[in-house]
């Protein structure tokens, strides 16, 4: 291929990346969930080479946030702690057997896009049916919950005091932490959709906590599926370095403006173009399968 | 307690300031090396040849490529070239909770000790696997 054909898609590439990167703060989706679907839809790169960049996208942007959350009292690494020894597990896992159904198959790779279209109307199901609880009542908290001091306080600048929080039920979100970690490993995307209604809604975390919380487990999971990525060669710099810087230089201009505004149609909007991702991912890969 | 600072539990400081200075060595790493990959300089795979085959899964396109069935970590092997340091900087961002991790054990509290003893044995093991398996 002629190198100004390349450096075109570098440059493609990396106006894509940064253009997600500008909508994902205002429409609060996710830029790893928008970016693998839209670009195995419109990119001529593998979707191997595509989670893996998702991936490292991801793990970049939730590395780049935590510690600021941490440090916050917002993110909380007792809670972090016993929910990503389970899913650290699931999320190598389902790095394995994306990698693997991709590359052990002759068809794989159209089976794994039409899995992830599937998902993605998965992943819009819960975005539009789940609430969000700014403060959930916590009334019970299990007995793990408890034996483990699963608490926090942080101080909130708009009551002008510390505000302190449990959480509980966690047996089941361990359990819901497992999938969850799987389907982020298996397609490379962050999982902030799914991390903060389990948080939230579950185990009764303020929505806040949930948020950053859910920014740290990312960062464990998704580093050690990258690591998945990298030894099967699906890491390439070539489409990573571009989608990474692309994407970080317009989360920064994204947050920006997401501070001063969150239109709620350029929610719908990105809501409408994953769904349209969705269709055709699953019409490419019925058509690679000669299905349509 | 109305002082923001005492909220913050000094475990939860510790594995900040750590990921914190892993993730700027990581991002500064990657970025420098892999700019320098993509316009040219000392490439291990040729940009021209990434672009040829981008659009084969995994496998096939490191057959094509280089020849060679891919199961480790291609950039140890071959150190030195420009698109092999930039995953040295992918390799830190990914090494970073690790990091936090382990920096965090011996001043947690005895329950937390045995979880986060149990995810950095995980973490690891994610990182050796294609080596051993």
């Amino acid at each position: 291929m002629d190198i100004t054909v390349v450096l075109q898609w570098i440059i493609i590439l990396f106006l894509f990346a940064f253009a997600i990167g500008i909508v994902a703060p205002i429409s609060g989706v996710g830029g790893g969930v928008l970016f693998v679907p839209l670009a195995t839809a419109f990119f001529p790169f593998s979707v191997d080479f595509i989670r893996g960049a998702g991936l490292i996208m991801a793990l970049t942007s939730a590395l780049s946030s935590a510690p600021y959350l941490i440090e916050k009292g917002l993110a909380n690494v007792k809670i972090v702690s016993p929910l990503v020894v389970v899913s650290i597990i699931t999320s190598i896992t389902g790095g394995i057997v994306g990698l693997w159904l991709t590359n052990a198959f002759p068809s794989g790779e159209y089976y794994i896009t039409i899995a992830l279209g599937i998902v993605l109307f998965f992943i819009f199901v819960v975005m539009i049916t789940s609430k969000r609880v700014e403060f959930p009542q916590v009334k019970e908290v299990d007995v793990f919950s408890k034996k483990l001091d699963l608490t926090g306080a942080w101080y909130e600048p708009s009551f002008k005091r510390v505000v302190r929080y449990k959480t509980t039920n966690l047996p089941l979100g361990l359990f819901c932490f497992g999938a969850v970690g799987f389907v982020a490993g298996m397609f490379g995307l962050g999982a902030g959709w799914a991390n903060v209604p389990v948080l939230n809604l579950i185990m009764g975390a303020p929505i806040k906590v949930s948020v950053a919380t859910s920014m740290t487990i990312i960062t464990v999971n998704d580093a050690a599926a990258s690591w998945v990525y990298m030894a099967k060669g699906a890491v390439l710099p070539l489409i990573c370095i571009p989608s990474v810087i692309g994407i970080t230089i317009g989360a920064r201009i994204g947050a920006k403006l997401s501070a001063r505004a969150k239109p709620l149609f350029v929610k719908y909007l990105v809501i409408g173009i994953m769904i349209f991702a969705a269709i055709l991912d699953i019409f490419k890969g019925l058509k690679g399968l000669g299905v349509i | 307690m109305s002082t923001k600072e005492l909220q913050v539990d000094p475990m939860n400081k510790v594995f900040a300031k750590v990921m914190k200075i892993c993730t700027w060595a990581g991002l500064i790493v990657m970025i420098v090396f892999g700019l320098l990959y993509i316009i040219g300089i000392n490439p291990y795979i040729n940009v021209s040849a990434v672009a040829e085959y981008w659009g084969e899964p995994a496998a096939s396109f490191w057959r094509k490529v280089k020849d060679v069935e891919i199961n480790g970590y291609w950039f140890l092997s071959h150190p030195g070239f420009m698109d092999s340091l930039s995953m040295i900087g992918v390799c830190l961002l990914a090494l970073a909770p690790l990091f936090s991790t382990v920096a965090i054990i011996p001043t947690s509290k005895k329950i937390y000790r045995i979880f986060l003893s149990i995810l950095a044995a995980e973490f690891i093991f994610s990182i050796i696997r294609p080596i051993i398996l």
